[in-house]
C-alpha cells in the first residue's frame, strides 16, 4: 500500500515537472520553439521585464503599461493604446492571454512569434518611444540583478553576447505561461457538466454555432477551443474611412515599404495606413483591410473591441454583426469584405443569449 | 533566342517592385516589340441571382463586387477588360441590369462575351440591348482579337422543345439537367470567322474568347463545345492562337496543335473538377494543374478573377483568389505548351487535399 | 479433435447440399428489381431536393456548386469538420449547406428528404471506397 502511495506521489511529481506550465481545461498544448525552450528562471526573467517601465523614453511605460493583468492583460477602456506622454496609436491593445497559441502576432500578423512581436514597441515613437535597442541592452547589461538573471538562463560569459535576441526570448517565454482555459464553457463542454452554464448561455452557444456563424472564425474543436482561427478577415469595421482612396494609399505604402520606411511606425502612426490592414504586409490584393481573428476568451475584460477599438460592448459588437458588419443597419460595406459577413437574422432574445455566453469564456483568476 | 532564353534577360519597369500588389503588371521581354505588349483584365461567371424586389444573393454579388474593386487598382491600367459570360444567373432583365451596375464601377473599357445564363432566357434579346454584338473582332496592338458566342445549340432544342424562355433557361442553368443540349459555335459564326481571318497574315498573334472551351473536355457539364474541332481547324493555320473561356469556373489550361487554351475563374462559386464525378468520362487535358477543392466554410474560397499579360502574342494569366495562393500560367516556349510557373507538374499539386 | 472432423463434415455436406439444390433464403430477382426501384425512387426524390430553389430561401440550390453531387465526399463521413468544431456525419453537412449558402433552416435528420439528398449524394458517388475521417 505505501509502495503504491510512493510511486502515484512519483508520478505527480514527475508530471509536475514535465509540464511545470500544464495547460488549463480547454487549450492545447503550448507551442514552444525549438530555439527557446521553457525554463522557470527564463519566464521569471521574462516577468520582470515585462513589468519593467526603464525600457520606454521617459521611463514611465512598460509592456503591462497596455497589457495589464488587471484588464485582462490589454488596457481598456482605452480604444487605442496610450504610450509615452499620452501619445496614442493606432490599434486597440490585443490581449496577450492565449496569444502564445497564435500563428502570427500583431493584428496584421506582421511579426510571426512573440519574439518578434516584443520588440517592436520598444522603439515605437509612439509607445515606448526609444530610438533604438541600445538602452535597453545598456540597462540590462549594468544592473547587477539582470546581469545575473541573464547569464544565469541563457550562459553567457560576456556582457556583449547578451543582445536584443536574449531579451525578447525570455519576454517570449513568459508570455507563453499567459494562457488562460477552465472557463465555465471549458467545464460545459470538454467535461460535460451540464450545469457550468447558465441556461441563456447554452443557448447563446447554439447561436454561436449556428445562426451566428460566428465559430467560422472563432474556432472549437473537439478536444479544445482557442475561439480563432489565425487568419485575417475585413469586417468593414472602418475600412470606409478609406475606401475612397485605397489605390493611392495602397500604391504610396508599398512605395514606402520599398524605400525602407518602418513598418511599425507607418501603421502606428498613420490611421489610413492602419486602415489597410493585413495588406501592408504580404502587399496582397486579397488582404485589403483585413485583420487577425482575435481569440474570444475572457472577452468580456478587454472592452472596447476591433482592431480600432471602436465599439464599447460585447452587445453593440454582436449588433454590428447582426447587422451584416455595419454599426447602423443597412450602412454601405466596401468591396473587399470577407465572404460569410452578412446579416444574421437574429431576434433580440438571441442576441442576450449569445453575449451572455460570451461571458462564460471569462477563466478563474489565479 | 527561345522565349525562356531570354528570360534571363527580364527587365521590369520603374522602381515599384514591392509583392503581389499593384505591381507593373506587365513583365517586358528585353528585345520584343514592346509597343506589342499589353495586359487586360479578365472577369467571368458572377451569375447574379435575383432573390425578388431588390433583393439579390449577397454572395455573388460580392464576388463581383470585388473582383472589380480588384481590376479597380491595377497599376498600370490594363488596356480593357473582358467579361467572360454568365452575369446573370436566369437571364432575367433585373439580373442582368444589376450585373452591369455593378460592372459600371469598373474604370477601364469593358468587352462582353455571351454566356448561357444570359442567353437562354431571351436568346439574348436584352443583353444585345445593352452590350451590342453577340460576336465581332478588332484588332489590338498588333494582335486580332475574335469574341465567339459559344454556347448557341441546335434550332430544334431551342425553339421547338420548351414552353417558354424560363423553361428553356431553367434547363440550360442546370448544369448537369440531363436535358440540356451541347453548346456549339454553329455554321453562320463559323462561316464569319472563316471571312474574318481570309485576310489577317499567319503570323498574326491570335485571341479568341468564348464561354465554352472550343475543346471537348466533359460532356456531362457542358465544358464542352460540340463543333470544337471544325473551330480549331480554321484557328489552326495561323502561328500563335490563344483560346480564353470561362463556364468552368476552374482553372484549366492546355495546348492542341498551335492553339493555347486557358479557362478563367468565376467570381461566384467553383465547379468541382470532372474527375471528381465518378460516374462519366472526362477527357481533362493532363497538362493541368487542378486547384484545390473549395472548402465550404470560405465563401469566396476558390473564386477570384485574372490578369493576362500578352508579350509577342503569347500569355501569361495570373489569377487574383481571394482566399488562396495567387496562381500564374504562363506559357512555356521550351516545352511549347502553358504551364503553372510554380506547379509544374500533377504529381505535385500545389495542395494536396482530397 | 473429433469435434474438428464433425465440424468440417458439416461443413462439407452443406456445401455439397448448396451445390446441388437452389440456394437457401436468396432473395429473387423480383424482390431486388422492387428494392432497386424503391431506392431510385427516393434517389430522384433527392435529386429534386437538390435542385430546389426552395430548399433555401435565396433560390440558391445544392447542385449549383455540386453537379451530379460533386464534391461532396460522402464516403469521408463521419469526419472532423473544422468550423463546426465535431466529427459530423453526412446530413448535419447538408444541414450547414442549407443553412449557409442557401440562408434556410435546417431539416431534422430523420426527415424523408434528407434521408433522400442522402439516396442522392451517394448514389452518384457509388463503387467509390470509403474513405472515413478524410480531407
Ligand atoms: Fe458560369
Ligand atoms: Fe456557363
Amino acid at each position: 500500500m505505501m509502495k503504491k502511495i510512493f510511486s502515484i506521489t512519483a508520478i505527480v511529481l514527475f508530471f509536475s515537472i514535465q509540464t511545470a506550465f500544464a495547460e488549463p481545461l480547454g487549450l492545447p498544448p503550448v507551442p514552444i520553439p525549438a530555439d527557446n525552450p521553457q525554463s522557470k528562471a527564463k519566464i521569471a526573467l521574462g516577468e520582470k521585464l515585462f513589468n519593467d517601465p526603464r525600457f520606454s523614453s521617459t521611463g514611465d511605460v512598460s509592456c503591462a503599461t497596455c497589457h495589464d493583468a488587471a484588464k485582462g492583460f490589454a488596457d481598456g477602456p482605452l480604444k487605442t493604446s496610450e504610450g509615452i506622454k499620452g501619445l496614442t496609436g493606432t490599434r486597440n491593445a490585443p490581449t496577450v492571454l492565449n496569444a502564445a497559441y497564435m500563428k502570427s502576432q500583431f493584428w496584421d500578423g506582421r511579426e510571426p512569434d512573440l519574439e518578434g512581436q516584443s520588440k517592436g514597441p520598444f522603439i515605437n515613437p509612439v509607445e515606448m518611444g526609444l530610438e533604438n535597442h541600445e538602452p535597453i541592452l545598456t540597462l540590462v547589461r549594468a544592473d547587477r540583478t539582470y546581469w545575473k538573471m541573464f547569464r544565469k538562463v541563457f550562459g553567457l560569459k560576456k556582457k556583449e553576447a547578451l543582445t536584443m535576441d536574449h531579451v525578447a526570448k525570455a519576454i517570449a517565454s513568459f508570455e507563453r505561461t499567459i494562457i488562460s482555459g477552465d472557463s465555465p464553457f471549458d467545464h460545459y463542454y470538454f467535461t460535460n457538466d451540464k450545469a457550468a452554464m447558465t441556461p441563456a448561455a447554452v443557448r447563446g452557444f447554439n447561436v454561436f454555432l449556428e445562426q451566428g456563424r460566428c465559430v467560422s472564425c472563432h474556432t472549437v474543436s473537439q478536444t479544445h477551443a482557442l475561439f480563432t482561427d489565425s487568419r485575417f478577415h475585413n469586417l468593414n469595421v472602418n475600412f470606409n474611412s478609406i475606401s475612397g482612396g485605397v489605390k493611392a494609399l495602397a500604391r504610396r505604402q508599398q512605395q514606402d515599404k520599398a524605400d525602407g520606411v518602418d513598418l511599425d511606425v507607418s501603421i502606428l502612426t498613420d490611421k489610413a495606413v492602419a486602415e489597410l490592414g493585413r495588406f501592408v504586409v504580404t502587399g496582397q490584393w486579397r488582404d485589403i483591410g483585413a485583420f487577425k481573428t482575435p481569440t474570444l476568451r475572457n472577452v468580456d475584460l478587454t472592452a472596447p473591441y476591433m482592431h480600432d477599438g471602436s465599439i464599447k460592448t460585447l452587445e453593440d459588437v454582436v449588433d454590428f454583426y447582426n447587422n451584416g458588419g455595419v454599426v447602423k443597419a443597412g450602412d454601405p460595406v466596401n468591396s473587399f469584405q470577407s465572404g460569410g459577413i452578412r446579416p444574421l437574422g437574429l431576434s433580440d432574445t438571441q442576441k442576450a443569449d449569445l453575449v451572455a455566453f460570451l461571458k462564460m469564456l471569462t477563466s478563474p483568476l489565479n | 533566342m527561345s522565349i525562356i532564353n531570354r528570360r534571363t534577360l527580364l527587365k521590369t519597369g520603374g522602381t515599384f517592385v514591392a509583392g503581389a500588389c499593384l505591381p507593373l503588371t506587365n513583365i517586358r521581354l528585353a528585345f520584343a516589340d514592346q509597343s506589342q505588349d499589353f495586359t487586360f483584365a479578365y472577369i467571368s461567371d458572377s451569375h447574379i441571382q435575383h432573390i425578388k424586389g431588390t433583393k439579390f444573393v449577397r454572395n455573388w454579388d460580392q464576388g463581383l463586387k470585388r473582383a472589380v474593386a480588384e481590376a479597380n487598382l491595377m497599376s498600370p491600367k490594363p488596356d480593357f477588360v473582358m467579361y467572360g459570360g454568365d452575369l446573370a444567373q436566369l437571364g432575367t432583365r433585373e439580373e442582368l441590369d444589376h450585373g452591369f451596375e455593378i460592372m459600371s464601377a469598373l474604370k477601364h473599357k469593358t468587352h462582353y462575351v455571351m454566356g448561357e445564363h444570359d442567353y437562354y432566357a431571351d436568346l439574348g434579346e436584352y443583353w444585345s440591348s445593352q452590350v451590342g454584338k453577340q460576336y465581332y473582332s478588332f484588332d489590338h496592338k498588333g494582335v486580332h482579337i475574335i469574341v465567339l458566342n459559344s454556347i448557341l445549340t441546335d434550332d430544334h432544342w431551342t425553339h421547338e422543345r420548351w414552353a417558354n424562355g424560363t423553361e428553356r433557361m431553367g434547363v440550360m442553368a442546370g448544369l448537369d439537367d440531363p436535358r440540356g443540349s451541347p453548346f456549339m459555335v454553329g455554321a453562320a459564326q463559323r462561316k464569319w470567322l472563316a471571312n474574318d481571318l481570309k485576310d489577317i497574315s499567319k503570323d498574326t498573334p491570335i485571341i479568341v474568347f468564348s464561354h465554352s472551351p472550343l475543346q471537348k473536355l466533359f460532356k456531362n457539364w457542358n465544358f464542352w463545345t460540340d463543333d470544337a474541332e471544325l473551330v480549331q481547324a480554321i484557328l489552326q493555320p495561323f502561328d500563335s492562337v490563344t483560346v480564353f473561356y470561362g463556364h468552368v469556373h476552374q482553372i484549366q489550361y492546355n495546348q492542341i496543335g498551335n492553339i493555347t487554351f486557358h479557362s478563367v475563374m468565376a467570381t461566384a462559386w467553383p465547379w468541382p473538377y470532372p474527375e471528381s464525378y465518378a460516374q462519366a468520362e472526362n477527357h481533362m487535358p493532363h497538362l493541368t494543374v487542378p486547384i484545390n477543392r473549395a472548402d465550404p466554410f470560405f465563401e469566396r474560397d476558390a473564386t477570384g478573377w485574372q490578369y493576362v499579360d500578352i508579350n509577342s502574342g503569347k500569355a501569361t494569366v495570373k489569377f487574383s483568389l481571394t482566399e488562396n495562393e495567387p496562381r500564374t500560367v504562363s506559357y512555356d516556349a521550351k516545352r511549347g505548351h502553358p504551364v503553372d510557373t510554380k506547379y509544374v507538374s500533377r504529381s505535385k499539386p500545389p495542395q494536396n487535399h482530397y | 479433435m473429433r469435434n474438428i472432423i464433425q465440424t468440417l463434415f458439416l461443413v462439407a455436406a452443406l456445401s455439397l447440399g448448396n451445390t446441388l439444390t437452389a440456394q437457401a433464403d436468396e432473395f429473387t430477382k423480383e424482390d431486388l428489381d422492387i428494392w432497386q426501384k424503391e431506392f431510385m425512387a427516393v434517389v430522384a426524390v433527392g435529386r429534386t431536393a437538390f435542385t430546389d430553389p426552395n430548399l433555401g430561401t435565396n433560390g440558391v440550390v445544392c447542385a449549383q456548386c455540386h453537379p451530379n453531387g460533386a464534391n461532396t465526399h460522402p464516403e469521408t463521413y463521419p469526419k472532423f469538420q473544422k468550423q463546426i468544431g465535431r466529427v459530423i456525419t453526412l446530413p448535419e453537412m447538408i444541414n450547414w449547406c442549407i443553412r449557409n449558402p442557401l440562408e434556410g433552416k435546417p431539416m431534422a435528420l430523420d426527415d424523408p428528404k434528407m434521408v433522400a439528398m442522402q439516396a442522392y449524394i451517394t448514389h452518384e458517388r457509388r463503387n467509390v471506397k470509403l474513405a472515413p475521417g478524410k480531407h
